[in-house]
């Protein structure tokens, strides 16, 4: 909202300078966002909250500044009405259909006017406020919107048909051209002025153009009205049409002002463009409620901390232009006026009170705080989890949780349980995620794009799934790895290309670390993943992404290894109390295994074999070294385990450890036709 | 043996050492004259067979002999610590850059969340998460924001596919309401979380970005509170040179409402591009809890007050960090995410 220095100083005496009562408007709650010196005057822009629609007006402002000054506010007198001489002018009618549309319907009938450009005052002073000017007539019907806050129209009265206004809903396929030229179709939930024949205006929007004062007007109906806020919203929604007039009535205007304006409006046609005033007809009434708060003056010192005066409270709500009244000690009662529909309890005055006062006066301090132990668990355990990753070498994403259809199908996702998004703004946004993968896969192709060698990345975000027409939220863990891991050493450049043993190995540390032990991987021919399990449930999935899908990406001749794990369920199975186990008292023996055995052989048997041949001085058995090369027959691995022993209660000897080892390659060779070296 | 091969053997220990190139044969070196059945020890062990007069000076010349092979082999030592294990010839180039594993990076937004949680959770505040789906009652009705008015506007929202008319919330302020309804005050809350707003996508929007709501409610809370509790709080993110303002605005769920400034922290309140040359930067939205919204909850508004804020973690990122466009975020540029 743009007001203007000199015209606030129509209303109300200033001395401060604009720079100074632009801060003071910004500590009172009117932000001005601009102030810029223009055509011997100083224009304001305002940001006007949308519980204040009294500021929307020069007037409304003009208070305000009055206000927070101490000054007085100058309203003009009210005109006096003109003699209005009825004879010789036919009976004019006006049908309001319904109430709830529209409360009250005023007309004057302004006849013999001469339409012509406006003086300069007026054309510069709307000029500066943004307005463009239009004709005298046109200009003054904005002028006093922009003064009084009320919205007018001017028709052309003589092409209204049959001397009748009817404000009623348009009826299905109506049509109107607006004054802005354009064509609009109307529907039942549209309010319209209407004459016998057709719609002549969008109530409260705009007006139409076959009624538009223009120089050949010769006469003048002035309309001030009271529409349905709620109604004329609609317009703004179905056909996408706001006015500044609309802007107000959306917001609710001051049901006390309206006739006031009417006739300064009417006062001021009369003397600028000629014309008299013959008649003045309403149908309706403003329902203005009479509001009074009662109002205990012991919360001000309870709410805001800060002690003022009753005297002083009572003079901040005064010269807001509430009338307060002492009822009781502690007790006023305070009269509500109309421009004010956003007070309604004691909370909103003591915020009044607050923001005159100034909110820099009130105090800072500290409330007592009772500290919660909540433990917040979840919480927790999610930073946990990505210190470790980080500790690890991985760096966190953070990824759109909506993203487009057709990105899934690349990756082969069912849509059939996705949550859909009723207004996307674009295809981008069409449904919430079902999961991570796509959205990390996109980020390694676009990290390989900017010549990145090696991304390891991961996010912990919620995944979104419809179940049983409830839509559901889990908290997921998607790690991805890609591109050649490089490390320089005395010995030279190392190159690695990522591998899915390395994917593995950050979810089992991952894993350990949280105290889960009991996890295995489980290969899944039909859907090409490792699945994850601890116990019996499956908690998540790792896969290699298919070339198809990642050149659909433009991610060629690279692997991408991904895995997505379920947090919710994870975080039922993790352990992180800790015992103590005893440090071992004896030492321990060491020995070798070197075999050949075929490649197809799973180490997890192998291992397993040993560990139940060796039970129970076998105390841990790990891969050294694996080799396959020139020495090694095809179709076979050579490996190298350590089997380390030892007993709790004595130092073990070479010849107690032979048989069991013994026994130990003996199983290796029956079981897995194992060649030992 | 005699005087004879103690001297042949002081003679020949000086060639042995010098011919000595590997700690391996030092040890050789050591245990050929000092270990327990070494040369040494048969020399000691021989002397009960000597004559009598000639026992004591013998001794003595034995341990002289014995300290000289330490000394000996000491000094050895001394020169191979100098040079690596492994390769005796070769220097370790120190210029060289370490190695080690590299460090994984938090995402900054992680960081800044973090940041903020602990500032609070130090004052006593607990955290709350709440789910991103939410009801039109917990993100509007109940917040006092009604569905059919202008402030709506402002919290433009992405709804679902669905007949409850689900969506996504656009605030963390319906935590509010979930938290107020599951306990019983005192309550002192922070709510870290992702919001969603249709908003087009450009240098200074997303549409979706993170906030942190946070809220207090007790019997007796006051708006001072409030403004103590934020200024603790914005000093510790932003340094304690930085002065703050309050300013009256409005929220549906608050009042007395306050947009909350600090000065600007490039321009230090002069005036740039940064805070738009008014010097001060709009960093939080806050106020004293709407009466309705406590009326929404069960909470009897004459005998509870309380306060709330809220603030872009996305914006308070990008002025701590100088980071200019939000897309960044979102992105994840490795050179990008490497920075914090």
């Amino acid at each position: 909202m743009k007001v203007t220095y000199n015209w606030l100083k129509d209303f109300v005496e200033i001395k401060l300078s604009p720079g100074a009562l632009a801060d003071k408007l910004t500590m009172a709650g009117l932000e001005v966002t601009a102030l810029a010196e223009a055509d011997a005057d100083f224009v304001f822009e305002i940001e006007v909250t949308s519980n204040r629609p009294d500021w929307l007006s020069v007037i409304g402002i003009a208070r305000e500044v009055a206000a927070i000054t101490g000054k007085k506010l100058n309203l003009p007198k009210p005109p006096g009405h003109p003699v209005i001489r009825s004879s010789g002018h036919p009976s004019f009618v006006i049908k309001i259909q319904d109430k709830k549309d529209c409360s009250l319907y005023t007309a004057k009938i302004i006849r013999d006017i001469k339409v012509g450009p406006s003086p300069d005052w007026l054309r510069r002073r709307l000029e500066l406020v943004g307005c463009r000017s239009i004709n005298n007539i046109v200009d003054i019907t904005n002028y006093i919107m922009f003064a009084w806050g009320e919205p007018l129209h001017a028709f052309d009265l003589d092409t209204l048909h049959q001397n009748t206004i009817i404000v009623r809903r348009a009826k299905s396929n109506e049509k109107i051209t607006t004054i802005d030229g354009e064509l609009r179709i109307l529907s039942p939930d549209i309010l319209v002025i209407a004459d016998k024949e057709r719609p002549v205006a969008i109530a409260g929007v705009m007006g139409g153009k076959d009624t538009e004062v223009s120089e050949s007007t010769k006469n003048v109906l002035l309309e001030a009205a009271i529409f349905n806020p709620v109604i004329v919203r609609r317009v703004r929604q179905k056909l996408g049409l706001q006015s500044e007039s609309a802007y107000r009535f959306e917001r609710g205007i001051d049901l006390g002002i309206i006739e006031r304006a009417s006739w300064q409006a009417a006062e001021l046609i009369q003397e600028i463009g000629d014309g008299r005033c013959i008649l003045a007809k309403s149908a309706g009434q403003a329902q203005v409620k009479k509001k009074t708060i009662n109002f205990n003056t012991k919360l001000v010192p309870k709410i805001l901390a800060a002690e003022i005066k009753p005297t002083k409270i009572k003079d901040i709500l005064n010269n807001l232009g509430f009338k307060v009244n002492a009822s009781a000690k502690n007790n006023l009662k305070v009269r509500i006026p109309s421009h004010r529909p956003d007070v309604n309890l004691e909370m909103d005055l003591i915020e009044e009170i607050a923001r005159i006062y100034g909110y820099e006066r009130i105090p800072n301090t500290l409330p007592a705080l009772t500290p919660q132990i909540s433990r917040g668990e979840k919480r927790e355990l999610v930073s946990l989890i990505k210190n470790i990753l980080v500790g690890l070498g991985l760096n966190e994403a953070i990824t759109y949780s909506l993203v487009d259809k057709d990105l899934m199908r690349k990756f082969d996702i069912a849509l059939t349980n996705a949550i859909e998004i009723l207004n996307p703004l674009s295809s981008e946004q069409e449904i919430l995620r079902p999961t991570l993968i796509p959205s990390l896969t996109q980020r390694i192709a676009y990290n390989l794009n900017q010549k990145q060698v090696y991304i390891n990345i991961f996010e912990i975000a919620n995944i979104f799934t419809q179940s049983d027409s409830q839509p559901e939220e889990e908290l997921a863990l998607g790690l991805a790895l890609g591109g050649t891991r490089t490390s320089l050493s005395d010995e030279g450049l190392l190159k690695q290309e990522v591998g899915f043993l390395h994917l593995k190995g950050i979810v089992e540390v991952l894993l350990e670390r949280l105290g889960i032990s009991n996890y295995n991987f489980k290969n899944q021919a039909k859907t090409q993943e490792l699945a994850l399990y601890i116990g019996q449930e499956k908690i998540g999935a790792m896969l290699s992404l298919a070339r198809e899908t990642l050149e659909n990406l433009d991610i060629k001749n690279k692997e991408v290894f991904i895995t997505q794990i379920s947090l919710d369920k994870l975080f039922s199975h993790v352990d992180l109390k800790k015992r103590f186990v005893p440090l071992p008292v004896y030492p321990a023996i060491t020995r070798d295994i070197s075999l050949t055995l075929k490649e197809d052989i799973l180490i997890d048997n192998l291992l397993e074999t040993i560990q139940l041949s060796g039970r129970p001085l076998l105390r841990e058995v790990k891969i050294i070294d694996y080799y396959k090369g020139q020495q090694i027959p095809a179709g076979c691995r050579g490996l190298t385990i350590s089997c380390v022993y030892r007993s709790d209660e004595r130092t073990l000897t070479q010849e107690e450890i032979n048989p069991v080892h013994s026994l130990i390659t003996q199983a290796l060779v029956d079981k897995f036709n194992a060649k030992i070296r | 043996m005699s005087n004879l091969d103690l001297e042949a053997i002081n003679k020949t220990i000086d060639s042995e050492i010098e011919q000595i190139n590997s700690p391996e044969k030092l040890e050789e070196f050591r245990l050929k004259y000092l270990a327990r059945k070494g040369i040494l020890a048969q020399l000691t062990s021989s002397i009960p067979s000597l004559p009598a007069e000639q026992r004591a000076t013998f001794g003595q010349q034995v341990n002289i002999l014995k300290t000289r092979i330490t000394a000996l082999i000491a000094e050895k030592q001394k020169t191979f610590i100098a040079q690596p294990g492994r390769k005796v010839t070769s220097q370790v180039d120190i210029s060289m850059p370490g190695i080690a594993q590299d460090l994984g990076h938090l995402h900054p937004l992680t960081q800044v969340m973090d940041e903020i949680c602990a500032i609070f959770t130090k004052m006593g505040f607990c955290i709350v998460e709440g789910p991103e789906i939410e009801t039109e009652y917990n993100n509007f009705t109940g917040l006092n924001i009604p569905l059919e008015h202008p402030s709506r506007d402002v919290f433009d929202t992405f709804y679902l596919k669905d007949k409850n008319r689900l969506l996504l919330r656009s605030h963390t302020s319906p935590v509010q309401i979930r938290a107020m309804k599951a306990r019983k005050p005192p309550l002192a809350v922070v709510v870290p979380g992702r919001v969603y707003r249709p908003d087009a996508v450009d240098a200074s929007h997303s549409f979706m970005f993170h906030q942190i709501e946070g809220f207090m409610v007790d019997t007796n809370i006051r708006f001072s509170d409030l403004k103590g509790v934020l200024e603790v709080f914005a000093k510790a993110v932003f340094g304690r040179d930085i002065r703050m303002r309050f300013r009256p605005h409005f929220f549906p769920f608050t009042e007395p409402s306050a947009e909350v400034d600090i000065s600007c922290i490039i321009c230090k309140g002069k005036g740039c591009s940064v805070c738009g040359r008014k010097g001060w930067l709009e960093i939080l939205g806050s106020g004293m809890i709407h009466p309705n919204v406590f009326e929404h909850v069960g909470y009897d508004p004459k005998k509870y007050t309380g306060f709330a804020f809220g603030l872009g973690v996305e914006r308070i990122a990008m002025l701590k960090y100088g980071i200019d466009d939000i897309r960044l975020f979102f992105e994840d540029d490795l050179r990008f995410l490497k920075q914090f």
